[in-house]
């Protein structure tokens, strides 16, 4: 039985038995090579259910939009699984709203390159932390190398050479916001870019509003990012917003010990939110 | 942070003076910087003082916004780590403003520009003399001459689109 003929067989099973109200998988788009997240209700629909290579969706933050709604089952590779990891250490849904059936991620692939996704090239877990069963059997995933590789090559660069770099960036960004919108981080009832009487970000699209939502948004982020890079693949203007991630990730790897966020539900002190009166002193 | 080549002299507009915000702790650097009124030294009015609670209160945006707003540097005081008083609000600002100061200069920010110093309440002459040497090397750097706008260089061509959304597709898989 492949994959995803288990993951029909127990959504079915799961909504039928009352289990769960809502089962959010993938189903088949336009092309063979193209998939959407599916949200059901009803057993009948399991089978509209697929799981191939072309699942580039994280589905953990469709969870909090229907939980209201009951216990929520979900198909969890190892980004699912440390998003939904990331909600519920920050207080967004409670373990015992989400039933997660875990599968071995097998690496997705890009759908116009066929190539594997960048995210999943630098992915470091492609099985889940955390389920209440697995499909399948947990599959080998080496470590890549090069978590700051790319980080490594903007640090290499002169100082003008930065700014202009990301003068660039800022500079093509449009602020739609999806980075933020599929961000497992990202679960503030009301974003600071959206309070408009606070006025924090202004509403021009200029590189100064841009670099201030740019720098707010990885301040925020900052430990708590399970990079999942899926800010990276939504971003429509393909912006390198990982390289901001993980210079963030680096300097907190560098300054207060390894770490690497979101991979227990008791794995909750993110170096940001304590201290050390050992810390290094560089303000005196 | 963008900048363009003003790191030397020659780009220095005369009679420029820079401009400095000083986030300052409540409980010891603004107290620092009344003693070193009370006192009666000298120090540069380039830099305006701003009240706030604690150095924990410091937001990063707090920067972010006073460098696109205008100023040429930014200072941010607090406490000597263990003397907080609010015991340890120094101890989170200090990591977040570790990490803070590595991402703005990993943007291309000088790093003379965003400071961090600890000032307790009894040394008015520590913050005289941080005050004077952050407004001589924000001095030395000249202008911050941040794009605001979006600049009116060529943007590289949009992602390119397979068109998948256009096309109607000849077979509609299941």
């Amino acid at each position: 039985m492949t994959a995803q003929d288990a993951i029909r067989q127990r959504a079915k099973e799961l909504l039928e038995s009352g289990e769960v109200a809502t089962f959010i998988g993938w189903e088949a788009g336009r092309f063979h090579n193209q998939t959407t997240p599916l949200v059901i209700t009803d057993a009948a629909d399991a089978d509209k259910l697929v799981f191939n290579e072309y699942c580039v969706n994280t589905l953990a933050k469709y969870a909090r939009d229907v939980v209201a709604r009951g216990k929520v089952g979900l198909v969890v590779r190892g980004c699912d699984s440390r998003a939904i990891v990331r909600m519920i250490i920050d207080q967004v849904i409670k373990r015992e709203d989400v039933y997660l059936i875990g599968v071995a991620c097998p690496g997705m692939k890009d759908r116009k390159t066929d190539e594997l996704l960048k995210k999943c090239a630098e992915c470091r877990h492609g099985n889940p932390v955390e389920c209440d069963e697995l499909i399948g059997e947990a599959g080998e995933w080496p470590i890549p190398e090069g978590r700051f590789a790319e980080v490594a090559e903007i640090e290499a660069m002169a100082q003008p050479e930065r700014s202009r770099y990301f003068e660039s960036v800022y500079a093509k960004c449009i602020r739609c916001y999806a980075c933020r919108d599929v961000c497992p981080c990202c679960t503030c009832r009301e974003c600071f870019v959206d309070q408009r009487r606070e006025n924090w970000v202004g509403k021009q699209n200029n590189v100064a509003e841009n670099r201030f939502y740019g720098l707010t948004r990885v301040m925020h982020i900052g430990d708590r990012c399970i990079e999942c890079g899926e800010c990276e693949r939504v971003c429509p203007m393909d912006l390198p917003l990982m390289k901001l991630n993980r210079k963030v990730i680096q300097d907190l790897n560098n300054l207060f010990g390894e770490f690497e966020s979101s991979l227990s539900i008791d794995d909750s002190v993110e170096p940001l939110i304590a201290y050390d009166l050992n810390d290094r002193e560089e303000f005196m | 942070m963008s900048v363009v080549e003003n790191t030397q002299a020659a780009q220095i507009p005369e009679n420029w003076e820079p401009k400095i915000i000083a986030f300052c702790c409540h409980w010891c650097t603004y107290t620092g910087a009344d003693l070193a009124g009370l006192n009666r030294m000298n120090y540069p009015a380039n830099v305006r003082v701003l009240r706030i609670p604690c150095s924990g209160r410091m937001n990063p945006q707090y920067v972010i916004e006073a460098l696109n707003k205008g100023c040429d540097g930014v200072l941010v005081c607090g406490c000597h780590p263990g003397d907080c008083h609010y015991v340890t609000g120094n101890y989170y600002a200090r990591r977040r403003m570790m990490i803070f100061k590595r991402l703005l200069e990993y943007e291309g920010l000088e790093p003379d520009r965003f400071q961090v110093r600890w000032i307790s309440g009894a040394e008015a002459g520590k913050f005289r003399d941080t005050v004077m040497s952050v407004v001589e090397q924000v001095r030395a750097l000249g202008p911050l001459n941040l794009t605001r706008e979006i600049p009116q260089f060529e943007l590289p061509p949009v992602p390119d689109d397979d068109g998948a959304f256009d096309a109607v597709p000849e077979e509609v898989t299941a």
